[in-house]
């Protein structure tokens, strides 16, 4: 398969511009040396950590200290009734922080395993920092569940594990489901995260002296590039980015079961499935683009590697997974309000005018208004500043969004006598414990793991290349796979 | 260890152990406590893994309610009613289920006390869930206590020692009435804040004055077809709330006649209230004024010469003052007209006001119309208790002032107070703390360290009524003369003493005719001296061959009563013939609002202490842990007060603070209070919580002795302040508020 | 009419047909509020009291509450008929389902929804998935200060931060009622023994008993008053009838 990307500006006459212009543009079409760019990559992460590093370390450790550390201690020790959880309002912001992670990870398997599969080929320098969000921010859904646990020290007892009671966990319950398909989902998307991590690891073995050297040869599990080598890791990687999508997707139809399969007003929805999983990706995108912008701007030669055209894709899918979402939202929303149950109605009229109306309301800005106006024009989604903030905008967005389901819609019941608005406690500080661990992992990453699949970018340039039909100038695409 | 350790050794380190443990809890301080007992020798009545039961009285207020106490190696675990016991039948209040709340209360008086005045009894700080209160210890002995007591006895010429007792009347003021009478001391007075707010001296002058006896009306609720109530909380803390609320359960669901039909008269819908059919807010002052244009009209709607009483009303008019539509009152004469089991029923803050006596007396002629007086379904006189020969009441506030006078002059110089909390149930005005400072020695007897004990010299703690042998008389709400019977169902937690044991050994000591006065053993002993003539007596409900069996039977059952009704049918000739003027009472003080003082049904005037108690949700505003103050929403919203919003309360006599509930039952001229926070004392759960609007009362009383506490009027204040005030309720859920606007 | 033994719960036929065993009729028209019920419940079952914060932010744990609403607008103003709200038992609970650890189970022999606090981990799903909203959970170990726990029921547990918790019909009470009986070999009695709150209720609003015994006094109250369950769209098959009167 060939994709054709035409220039707009290309005239016969001036063709050295016009290559030109799209070097400039088009990491695929502006190749350097292998050597050279395997030791930008090293660079990146090898390089000597600055001031400003360790100060990001020392205060994100600090927030990830008090905030999972001593704030959880506090939990576990205390009770849960440090938290703003209350009757009817159960579930509080750990259940929310565990959609929004769990929503975080997808982009990362969207982006690599969907785009792998349908061979999108302006994904390939940022596969890696978007797999490493779904590994990252599936350990913080897990961290929010086992926070959100009365007993969290009891919480093996939800493990199928054999033992000599014979008890299983109920495999009736939504959760269990979930705890199934999260764990599924983070081991194989950790497996999905190392195949193609292997070549990179192998370069950076040989490249490498000292500790580096034993981490990485360790890791590289004896990665050589030959041929057969290669041929086992193409069709492994074949093998699972097809096998985890359908896994992508479970996951999140899944969690949202933990509210569709319960009988409260609201949440009763069949089309909270996809409905969830567009919210994923709209979250998870968003995230993507501020990851990439940030580690664009912060680390060593990494504007070779990430450019304009990059944000551009990212800003398209934004755009059309907003479209989405506000599709599925009315969806929801419309069948709802039509079916005129009294309590639904009573909950959507909360959702609306209650105290936190200014919330709904706001979710709808950032998350379908904001969108829609800014990511139209190309230059502006070209913009690293512009898309993260857009992107930062949907990620709160969706983050209402969940906090609007979970103990919003909670606060209104089938009883009146026991609404109840929720207030938030000590989940705001392990919130931040979780964001904080998230930025770290990715803030200790940067030293250790390559965050360019360098490979990946090298085969493409390989496959790319301009060449001439009649007048025009067009970018062809080999199959190299 | 040594591979040289031989069976011999093994032995000898065995013994030491088992006799080190025999040592530890045979001579450990609380040995006499069952539990701390080895399982292997628990006394006979007592086995492992099975429950005891033991039939006593419910002290938590007068009423008299039987008890039976489950109790398990030792601890009491669950009071459940008397299933035999003819007020109760089986059946308790919340409060006589916190019972146990109070016996095993972490702030109690463990033993005897000598105190300064107004010296802490227990540790404290602003939160009471978290941290250890101590209590204070014990410094002084039994031995030492009985000492001071004979002291006493000696040290002071008998008219200058009193006793202040309790509302309950129980084997100690029998006791003490029996002590005082034969020694020249001055009579016991019993008091209690419930009766105060029950306006018990207006109802039976007005019952008295009516029928031409003594005696206080009981209400057959259950026997009626239509009920007025004009302002009586039967279903609260009314006299005897049990056999109220059974009655009103006759009421609902007679089994041979039709759902009755209950109508409500006050200015601020109480729990009792809000169970009527109709509720109809009349204002406050105007009550004999409806009560006798109902007379006038349903004797009209009968037919026959208008009687007296009824002659000079103009219904019309009387509606208009009201703030009622005559179509209502009329609707309810012919209501109250035809049906056969027609009644009509005082109580409140009516009689609470200056023309409190004749609002009952009004209220209670309305009986004469259907002549409802000694039938089924009517007015009758209660039963006066076994040993009893006279209704005796507590006393009325304008005594307490007469007594606080008393003391305040220096009179009195040796004051036993017992099962009575004056310092918090008497309202302010009455200043006792002044007084009591006169006092030379003040005697508490508390079970716990309250506000008068607080100020006391010495306490000399009584058991907790769980702990403790006695009896009480039941004074009203049965049809059968009950004497109830108390024992105790646990030994005592602490180091305390009956206050009969103690004044005994106290007379002993001082001999002479102290000693001959009261010539027991024991309290058991004078107890049993009281109960005995009652073998002989006809229709009692067991019969006992001898005295030991019937002192056992007494025992086990919780105590003695008749099989027969013992109700009295009222003299009623007179009744309607008197006149009444129908005027307006005088309202103290120049405030906008009329103030209803009502008694907390969950916490009542003693149940502060009881944490359990304290999370119960009030039954009209679902409130807990807190006071408040109810206000019309409009009234509110005319004066930009809010929920919860803290507003200070002033009459002519004080002002408290309290924060705002906004009760859509309450008419818009009137704010209402309940009565049952603002301790100063009285243990962590209790010390600091609210306020007690008893203290805006003024010392003026109405012509039976009530205090006026249905009479004020007064002015609130904003202050600017918030306080929450927890709530069962959902806000959004019940009253919208948050919701958002539609 | 099911027996206990041929009842299984995945066979329980919806609606009418359903016919529970244990099961309650409250009569609100007599009940008044007056929360002797309450009181009584947390005596037996060592509930805590939480204090004055967690009580004003709906963390009560008793284990029936009673409601009660506005009708009208002042002076035409009245408060509905007071509602005592419990566990209702149901049939097909809300609640067990969605357990992962099964620690709310329907007790076969019993026909009640119990609840297993050793083996609760604190999901609170249940409790999300009850329309009645009726279960509390345990925020923080409520401070009971000595001697207090000496009131506490040694037949019933006493429970520890992170576990759900909810009325269970007296089941020690029952399980008393039904020991006895079988050692006298016969078969419990109905109004042998009671919960407490019915036990204690002054104005008898609560009954207790067999519901698939139509001679009960449960039974024969449910039908004389029309008795009607709370939420019964939703299929719950609730064991507790009601009585709203006027």
């Amino acid at each position: 398969m060939a994709e054709k990307n035409k220039s707009q500006a290309a005239h016969a006459h001036d063709d050295q511009h016009t290559q030109e212009h799209f070097r400039e543009k088009h990491l695929m079409l502006d190749p350097l040396p292998r050597g050279q760019m395997n030791d930008m990559v090293m660079e990146a992460m090898t390089s000597k950590p600055t001031w400003k590093y360790w100060l990001t370390v020392i205060i994100l450790g600090s927030i990830v200290l008090y905030g999972l550390g001593y704030s959880w201690y506090r939990l576990i020790v205390e009770g849960l009734g440090i938290a703003g959880v209350n009757r009817p309002s159960y579930w509080g912001i750990f259940l929310v922080n565990t959609v929004f992670w769990i929503g975080i990870s997808h982009a990362g398997t969207f982006i690599s395993a969907i785009l792998r599969v349908f061979k999108a080929e302006f994904r390939r320098p940022f596969t890696r920092i978007a797999e490493l969000m779904t590994t990252f921010g599936l350990v913080q859904a897990g961290f929010s569940i086992f926070m959100h646990m009365g007993r969290a020290w009891l919480s093996y007892w939800l493990m199928p594990y054999p033992n000599e009671r014979l008890l299983w966990p109920n495999f009736h319950s939504p959760l269990s489901w979930d705890l199934l398909a999260i764990t599924t989902y983070l081991l194989s998307s950790t497996m999905y995260l190392f195949l193609p991590l292997i070549p990179d690891l192998a370069m950076a073995r040989d490249k490498s002296t000292g500790w580096r050297k034993t981490f990485y040869r360790i890791l590289a599990i004896g990665f050589r590039g030959t041929e057969g080598e290669w041929t086992h890791l193409r069709h492994a990687m074949n093998i699972f980015a097809y096998a985890i999508i359908p896994v992508m997707f479970s996951v999140h139809t899944i969690v949202s079961w933990d509210f569709a399969a319960a009988t409260r007003p609201g949440w009763n929805s069949t089309i909270y499935g996809p409905y969830f999983i567009i919210g994923a990706l709209h979250s998870g995108m968003g995230a993507a683009a501020v990851v990439l912008a940030v580690v664009r701007g912060t680390m060593k030669n990494m504007t070779y590697f990430i450019r304009g055209e990059h944000f551009d894709a990212i800003g398209k899918l934004m755009l059309i997974i907003s479209m989405g979402w506000a599709y599925f939202y009315f969806n929801d929303y419309i069948v709802q309000w039509y079916g005129g149950d009294k309590w639904t109605k009573a909950l959507l009229h909360f959702h609306e005018a209650g105290p936190l109306g200014w919330m709904w309301l706001s979710m709808l800005i950032v998350n379908i208004a904001i969108p829609w106006a800014v990511l139209w024009n190309s230059k502006w989604r070209s913009n690293p500043w512009i898309i993260s903030i857009v992107g930062i905008l949907i990620n709160v967005g969706m983050w209402f969004e969940r906090y609007l389901i979970v103990p919003v819609s909670l606060s209104i019941n089938r009883m009146p006598f026991t609404w109840r608005l929720y207030i938030p406690a000590v989940e705001v500080y392990l919130s931040l414990g979780t964001l904080a661990l998230f930025i770290l992992f990715y803030v200790i990453a940067s030293k250790l793991i390559p965050f360019i699949p360098v490979w990946e970018v090298q085969e493409g340039q390989l496959a790319h290349k301009l060449s001439k039909f009649g007048r025009e100038t067009v970018v062809t695409v080999s199959e190299l796979e | 260890m040594s591979k040289n350790f031989s069976r011999r050794d093994f032995l000898k380190l065995a013994g030491v152990g088992a006799t080190t443990t025999a040592i530890l809890t045979g001579c450990g301080p609380a040995s006499r406590y069952v539990k701390r007992e080895p399982y292997m020798q628990m006394p006979e009545y007592t086995y492992n893994g099975q429950s005891t039961y033991y039939a006593t009285t419910c002290r938590e207020c007068a009423a008299g309610c039987g008890l039976v106490v489950r109790t398990m190696q030792g601890r009491a675990i669950k009071t459940e009613g008397n299933a035999n016991h003819p007020l109760n039948l089986g059946k308790t209040c919340a409060r006589g289920q916190a019972t146990l709340h109070g016996l095993y209360n972490p702030n109690r008086v463990r033993g005897p006390i000598k105190h300064t005045r107004g010296e802490r009894l227990y540790a404290f700080d602003e939160d009471p869930f978290n941290g250890d209160f101590p209590d204070v210890a014990a410094n002084l002995s039994w031995d030492d206590a009985t000492q001071v007591i004979a002291d006493a006895l000696t040290k002071y010429k008998p008219n200058e020692i009193a006793f202040l007792m309790g509302a309950a009347p129980d084997h100690l003021f029998d006791f003490v009435t029996d002590f005082t009478s034969a020694t020249g001391l001055n009579a016991p007075i019993r008091f209690g804040a419930l009766s105060m707010f029950e306006a018990r001296a207006t109802l039976s002058k007005a019952a008295e004055n009516l029928f031409g006896e003594t005696g206080l009306p009981f209400f057959d609720i259950g026997g009626a077809e239509i009920v007025l109530s004009f302002g009586a909380n039967f279903l609260e803390t009314w006299l005897s709330p049990l056999p109220y609320t059974r009655g009103f359960t006759g009421l609902r669901e007679g089994k041979t006649k039709q759902r009755g039909y209950f109508v409500q008269f006050e200015s601020r819908m109480s729990q009792t209230g809000g169970k009527a059919d109709e509720w109809i807010p009349i204002r406050p002052g105007t009550e004999a004024l409806v009560a006798l244009a109902l007379g006038r009209l349903a004797f009209e709607r009968r037919g026959g010469a208008l009687p007296r009483a009824f002659a000079d009303v103009n219904p019309k008019e009387a509606a208009e003052k009201a703030g009622v539509e005559f179509e209502t009152l009329e609707r309810l004469a012919v209501l109250f007209a035809d049906k056969a089991g027609a009644l009509a029923i005082p109580g409140g803050a009516a009689l609470g006001q200056s023309n409190g006596l004749e609002v009952a007396e009004a209220v209670l002629a309305l009986n004469a119309i259907p002549d409802n007086f000694g039938k089924r379904g009517g007015v009758y006189l209660s039963a006066l208790a076994p040993t009893e020969t006279e209704y005796h009441r507590p006393a009325s506030p304008k005594e307490m002032e007469e007594f606080t006078a008393k003391l305040a002059s220096g009179e009195i110089k040796a004051l036993f107070v017992h099962g009575v909390n004056p310092l918090f149930e008497l309202p302010k005005a009455l200043n006792f703390k002044a007084a009591l400072d006169k006092v030379e020695q003040v005697i508490s007897f508390a079970t716990f360290p309250d506000e008068t004990a607080v100020e006391a010299d010495y306490i000399f703690p009584d058991h907790h009524g769980l702990e403790s042998w006695g009896y009480q008389r039941v004074f009203t709400g049965s049809a059968q003369a009950i004497l109830s019977g108390a024992q105790p169902v646990v030994s005592p937690f602490y180091d305390t003493r009956a206050t009969v044991d103690l004044l005994l050994a106290a007379a002993q000591l001082v001999g002479g005719k102290f000693a001959g006065a009261v010539p027991f053993k024991d309290e058991v002993e004078f107890i049993q001296s009281k109960t005995a003539p009652l073998k002989n007596e006809a229709n009692g409900f067991f019969s006992a061959v001898d005295l030991p069996t019937f002192n056992a039977s007494f025992q086990q059952y919780g105590g003695w009563w008749k099989t027969e009704s013992a109700f009295g049918a009222p003299n009623t000739e007179d009744v309607l013939n008197r006149d009444f003027d129908g005027a307006e009472p005088e309202f103290n003080g120049e405030g906008e609002f009329y103030l209803v003082p009502f008694v907390s049904p969950t916490l009542a005037e003693a149940g502060a202490n009881k944490p359990w108690l304290q999370e119960l949700a009030d039954p009209t505003t679902t409130v807990m842990w807190s006071t408040w103050v109810e206000i019309n929403p409009e009234t509110a919203e005319e004066l930009h007060i809010d929920n919860e919003d803290v507003v200070k309360i002033i009459s002519e006599f004080g002002a408290v603070e309290a924060a705002v509930y906004k009760y859509p039952a309450i008419r818009p001229d009137t704010i209402a209070m309940p009565f049952g926070q603002g301790h100063t004392a009285y243990g962590r759960y209790a010390e600091g919580r609210g306020a007690n609007p008893a203290d805006l009362f003024s010392a003026e009383y109405n012509q039976a002795g009530d205090i006026l506490f249905g009479g004020l009027k007064v002015k609130i204040e904003k202050t600017g302040k918030k306080l929450a005030i927890p709530r069962l309720e959902s806000m959004m859920g019940v009253y919208g508020e948050g919701l958002g606007e539609e | 009419m099911a027996t206990v033994t041929d009842l299984n719960i995945s066979e329980v036929k919806l609606s009418e047909e359903y016919v529970g065993k244990w099961g309650m009729f409250i009569n609100q028209d007599v009940c008044t509020g007056c929360q002797a019920c309450v009181a009584a419940c947390s005596m037996e079952n060592n509930i805590a009291f939480v204090g004055p914060e967690d009580a004003g932010y709906g963390r009560t744990m008793n284990w029936i509450r009673i409601e009660r609403f506005w009708d009208g607008e002042y002076p035409e103003i009245k408060m509905t008929s007071r509602q005592p709200m419990m566990c209702q038992q149901c049939g097909h609970a809300p609640c067990e389902p969605v357990c992962p650890a099964f620690a709310t189970v329907h007790s076969q022999a019993q026909q009640l929804n119990l609840q297993v606090y050793n083996r609760c981990v604190g999901t609170r799903y249940c409790a999300n998935n009850c329309p009645y909203q009726v279960r509390s959970f345990n925020w923080r170990d409520y401070k009971r200060p000595e001697p207090l726990p000496n009131q506490f029921n040694p037949d019933v547990t006493v429970r520890q931060r992170g576990v759900m918790e909810k009325c269970t019909f007296c089941i020690q009470r029952i399980h008393q009622a039904e020991d006895k009986a079988r050692s006298e070999g016969r078969e419990v009695a109905d109004g042998e023994f009671t919960t407490a709150c019915a036990q204690v209720c002054p104005a008898d609003a609560i009954t207790f008993g067999r519901v698939d015994n139509p001679e009960s006094l449960v039974s024969q109250l449910t039908k004389q008053y029309e008795g009607l369950k709370h939420l019964p769209e939703l299929g719950t098959l609730s064991n507790v009838s009601y009585f709203k009167g006027g």
